[in-house]
């Protein structure tokens, strides 16, 4: 699928050619614009699911991800047209950068529920429970576990900043967007204690050990939150 | 007149160079800065009837309210610079007397003096209640200083096009649209999330923004604390 990433990096918009019958899968609400032969269909975020039941649980399913997750609802589906142009341009909501990923069907990438865009090919998203810690951090609460073949988009609130770890790295929670390879982390302070948690204002960081890829952003949403709240009458 | 646009692609500014006795209408809280013999003029009756009292009722009670004030360099040349309230990129079109030009309300900066901008065309109301959108009409001679929230993207059309109307910067009249549901079915549309679409034809220019507005602030929105009544 043809592929390429404009306007980046503050604000970047994903554009792809569908060959006909080739699909794209995107978060709700991502479309831009879209050739008049490429088709939309809508599902619920939960896999593919056949029969009535199925149907029951992938709704419930999809709905536990919209509210702990913050992923949408439903997503969109756009298939290439048998013939003539087959563009669509999808963006996300918030300021920042889209990176393509390439998953070959052995390896997996572990992404910020809220950064996922759109995938192609056999890719499925499996929700991830982050750990009990993670619940004082708004961001970075709920991973979505990626696999599978095909195409990844994700996005970032600002730039993306890939490092590679191997040994020990500190990372603040809302700066995390995915990682990949043989890492592990734990969820801490950073450091000085009790006092340090509340006073530095530096939040829950995360400790990520082992050899693999980090992905960061440059800005931090709840950064912006806190900016925007005291403004609020 | 001369516009010239500076720090592209992000923060872009306006500069621009006025001869004696030129006039400049920019979107009212546009101006960040301008030489100390222009001069300021707001036209309060913008946008429809009612004289003052009608232009407090709409700003007060929300709608389209549109403000436009006008700068002039008196006796020498003089310099205007503008920005708008989103971040983004900025371009100048420069409209002639052969095709109207129609604008989406928060994507207008400046115009040339002379320019008329009609906010209340048939065709347009009634059909973004819901999106939060207006547009304007613009028809003259001279350049027209467009905004985008984000990366401006300009596609001279000729054949058809689908395109999420929050996305919308501008476009020439040469194109005809019409207002549809994304999906197939109504509740299929209000579940993709994409609401309403602009469905153009024809020949002509159009400009999308590669962020939208409505649904930056519905992000954003969803995260902050609830206001106290």
């Amino acid at each position: 699928m043809e592929h390429v990433v404009e306007h980046g990096p503050a604000f970047a918009w994903l554009r792809v050619g569908l060959a006909p019958g080739e699909t794209i899968q995107a978060e709700a609400g991502a479309m831009v614009r879209r050739d008049v032969g490429v088709g939309m269909d809508t599902r619920l975020n939960a896999g593919y699911a056949a029969g009535f039941f199925r149907k029951i649980m992938a709704f419930f399913v999809a709905l536990v991800r919209k509210m702990l997750g913050g992923e949408t609802l439903f997503v969109n589906t756009f298939t290439g047209p048998a013939s003539g142009s087959s563009e669509v341009v999808l963006a996300p909501s918030l300021s920042g950068q889209i990176v393509h990923h390439k998953l070959d069907g052995r390896t997996q990438l572990i992404v910020q529920a809220g950064s996922y865009l759109a995938s192609t090919g056999s890719i499925d998203t499996k929700l991830r429970w982050g750990g009990l810690r993670m619940l004082l951090s708004r961001e970075g609460l709920f991973l979505l576990e990626c696999t599978g073949q095909g195409d990844l988009f994700i996005t970032s609130y600002g730039d993306i900043i890939p490092v590679q770890v191997d040994g020990d790295y500190v990372v603040d929670t809302g700066h995390m967007v995915a990682y990949e390879g043989n890492l592990d982390f734990t969820v801490g302070g950073a450091g000085g204690g009790l006092k340090g948690l509340f006073l530095s204002g530096e939040g829950l960081v995360m400790t990520f050990r082992g050899t693999g890829t980090l992905y960061l952003q440059s800005r931090n949403v709840q950064g912006l939150v806190g900016w925007l709240t005291p403004m609020l009458r | 007149m001369q516009i010239n646009i500076k720090y592209r692609p992000t923060f872009a500014l306006a500069e621009v160079q006025l001869q004696p006795g030129e006039m400049v209408r920019a979107e009212s809280g546009a101006m960040v800065s301008m030489s100390s013999h222009v001069q300021v003029s707001t036209d309060a009756t913008m946008g429809g009837k009612g004289g003052l009292l009608g232009m407090l009722k709409r700003a007060t009670l929300g709608g389209e309210s549109f403000f436009t004030n006008r700068f002039t360099a008196a006796g020498a040349p003089g310099e205007v610079t503008l920005a708008p309230t989103l971040a983004g990129d900025m371009v100048v079109h420069e409209l002639t007397a052969d095709h109207a030009l129609f604008i989406q309300g928060s994507s207008f900066v400046a115009c040339q003096d002379g320019i008329s901008l009609d906010t209340k065309f048939q065709g347009m109301k009634g059909f973004f209640s819901g999106e939060n959108l207006f547009f304007l009409k613009a028809t003259g001679d001279g350049p027209v200083v467009l905004n985008a929230f984000g990366g401006i993207e300009t596609l001279d059309l000729d054949g058809e096009l689908v395109v999420d109307t929050g996305h919308v910067v501008a476009f020439t009249s040469g194109l005809d649209y019409t207002v549809t549901k994304a999906s197939k079915g109504w509740i299929d549309s209000f579940l993709s999330g994409e609401g309403l679409v602009l469905n153009f034809s024809g020949r002509g220019r159009l400009w999308l923004q590669s962020r939208n507005p409505g649904a930056y602030g519905k992000t954003v929105g969803a995260l902050l604390p609830a206001r106290k009544e």
